[in-house]
């Protein structure tokens, strides 16, 4: 009696393992299958709905009224794409991108509705063309002994011994200007690690939060972020962090941290934000998209989503760039002399 | 010291002390895979597949109870719909468990049930996505298990048919949180449902493998069809791997002798 209760408890598992298949529901290649594809992987892993619904008034579910009947079969690929784009830029988020082989669509306006705040002609006069180059970070010391620093990018992997050496060359200097202008992230490991060049003590910087389910709000707790000190040579005398509004992504992260460090002011224009932490997923019709997985937070719970505000609003004027002068570096260079 | 013998001499009673059947099986077939963490689009493609069997008699149970050793592992490579993206996966599979056999029809039938520690361990790597590029496999399972064997002669020359179905039915899993990072999980350190039970009902799994024995001069040779079904939802996360495998290979039987 007993075998057979064991046989049939496996014949049972057996009918449940051959008839119990985890499936995905898989949208046809049409137009209104890719439509319905993107819609609902938006709609089921995209972090910022609750956000964006308080600040914007974002609903999803208006989205798709407005944007289901600009759908037929008819319509061709180049068609498709541009209707796409266009629903997916109600996000305002420029972590959201659909990619196409002969396109990009994007959401830009964070950056390109405003003054850039930034030109290279201006930047040239301050780092000349001996400057030193380490990881991608361009620095020099200016001739008022305040050093100056453009990072420009966090694609690339910072070393420790190259942030030594960068930091004991300016050691002499009175101040530090660090430049992250244009910045549109990266890496936020380097992020994280330039950073920690300017704390001593490990501090808080933040809290991340990501989606346990399907649904708009459903979250898990919010968990710290804490900047560690770095091993290595710290700087502890004044820094001016200076942005525009195209700092964005790991660029903003970095804001982020360096504005809970001491003796840190950042100056320029509002950072462009993207305080989500992006992810990937794919169309029938082999179309990649990216969205905001992950929503990260400043140390108050404020999101940064659309960027942290300056201590000081400065814009370079028309008076100084034809001076060559960049307005926000003098700015700088005039708070750190203080 | 060593002894090979061939299917013929396989008919000896269970009792036998001290008898190892190893079989090395080298498979080719067609793979399915799906993981929502990467993406919600099913991925198709060719599997190559290696096998390791050890059945070895013990001395429990008068002889009755034997273990079993599978070692396994296997790599694929996938497309979705038209080719246009691309995943890469890869499993190790190590089970160790013990069955008790009957021999039945005058010896002819060899029934064997038990259980087993199934331990798997593997990812899958997809080519374009940008911090969700790749998926971590890792999961321990109690798997009831049969093994049925049916020796018979056709054409004066002995065969053996044999099916073998493993079935999880309990476990623990290591899986993300549905949209949590591995950044998350191993540069900041959060926990969040990271290892999470399950059992056949959240993770539907089989493994089964029909296969036919046959000697050529005095190898015995295997060849069978193995399908490889391991599914999970766990964490809101779907998963599933389904694989139908061509597999050849060769079975030895061995009996350790004491030293004189």
């Amino acid at each position: 009696m007993k075998r057979l209760f064991t046989l049939l408890f496996i014949v049972a598992l057996t009918v449940v393992s051959f008839t119990s298949c985890v499936e995905e529901e898989q949208f046809s290649d049409t137009p209104e299958g890719n439509f319905e594809a993107l819609w609902k992987i938006i709609d089921q892993h995209y972090c910022f709905f609750d956000y964006k619904k308080e600040v914007y008034g974002l609903d999803w579910d208006e989205v798709y009224a407005k944007y289901k009947p600009q759908i037929n079969d008819n319509m061709n690929e180049t068609q498709l794409f541009e209707v796409l784009g266009k629903m997916l830029g109600e996000l305002r988020d420029g972590h959201v991108n659909l990619y196409s082989s002969y396109d990009l669509s994007r959401y830009w306006s964070w950056y390109e509705d405003y003054p850039s705040n930034f030109s290279d002609t201006l930047q040239r006069n301050y780092l000349g063309t001996d400057y030193r180059l380490a990881s991608g970070i361009k620095y020099t010391i200016l001739d008022d002994n305040i050093g100056y620093v453009y990072c420009g990018t966090f694609e690339n992997d910072l070393g420790d011994s190259n942030l030594d050496q960068m930091l004991l060359y300016l050691a002499p200097c009175n101040g530090l200007i660090i430049d992250v202008r244009n910045n549109g992230g990266g890496k936020i490991v380097s992020a994280e690690k330039l950073a920690s060049r300017f704390t001593d003590n490990k501090l808080l910087v933040g809290y991340m939060q990501h989606k346990t389910g399907t649904g708009h709000s459903d979250f898990s707790s919010m968990e710290t972020q804490y900047l560690e000190p770095s091993d290595g040579i710290r700087w502890h005398k004044k820094v001016v962090v200076i942005t525009n509004r195209k700092v964005f992504s790991s660029a903003n992260e970095y804001v982020k941290y360096m504005r809970c460090c001491d003796n840190v002011t950042q100056i320029g224009d509002k950072s462009g934000g993207g305080a989500g932490f992006p992810y990937s997923s794919e169309l029938p019709c082999g179309w990649s998209v990216r969205f905001s997985a992950c929503q990260i937070f400043d140390k108050d719970k404020n999101s940064t989503e659309f960027g942290i505000e300056p201590d000081n609003n400065v814009s370079l004027s028309t008076t100084d760039f034809l001076r060559g002068k960049d307005t926000i570096i003098e700015f700088a260079r005039k708070k750190l002399s203080e | 010291m060593l002894s090979t013998v061939s299917i013929e001499a396989q008919n000896d009673s269970l009792q036998t002390k001290g008898i190892i059947d190893r079989c090395h099986l080298y498979g080719v077939g067609i793979t399915n895979i799906l993981d929502t963490y990467l993406s919600p689009e099913n991925y198709t493609g060719i599997e190559v597949r290696f096998v390791g069997e050890t059945t070895r008699t013990t001395q429990l149970a008068n002889g009755k109870i034997s273990q079993y050793q599978l070692s396994m592992g296997n790599i694929s490579s996938m497309n979705y719909r038209d080719g246009n993206g691309s995943e890469i996966a890869g499993m190790y599979t190590y089970n160790i468990g013990w069955h008790y056999n009957w021999i039945l029809c005058d010896g002819h039938l060899r029934l064997q049930a038990g259980g087993l520690l199934d331990f798997n361990i593997g990812f899958i790597y997809n080519t374009r996505n940008s911090n969700n590029p790749a998926q971590g496999k890792l999961y321990l399972n109690i798997s009831p298990s049969l093994i049925a064997s049916y020796k018979f002669r056709l054409w004066n020359r002995p065969f053996s048919v044999r099916y073998l179905l493993n079935i999880p039915i309990a476990g623990v899993m290591f899986s993300p949180n549905y949209g949590q990072s591995y950044y998350e999980i191993f540069s900041e350190g959060n926990y969040d449902h990271n290892v999470v039970p399950t059992t056949f009902i959240c993770s539907p799994s089989l493994r089964n493998m029909l296969s036919i024995d046959f000697n050529i001069g005095h190898s015995t040779f295997r060849i069978g069809y193995m399908g490889d079904f391991q599914q999970s939802n766990v964490n809101n996360l779907k998963s599933h791997t389904w694989s139908h495998l061509f597999m050849i290979g060769f079975v030895k039987r061995f009996k350790i002798l004491p030293a004189l």
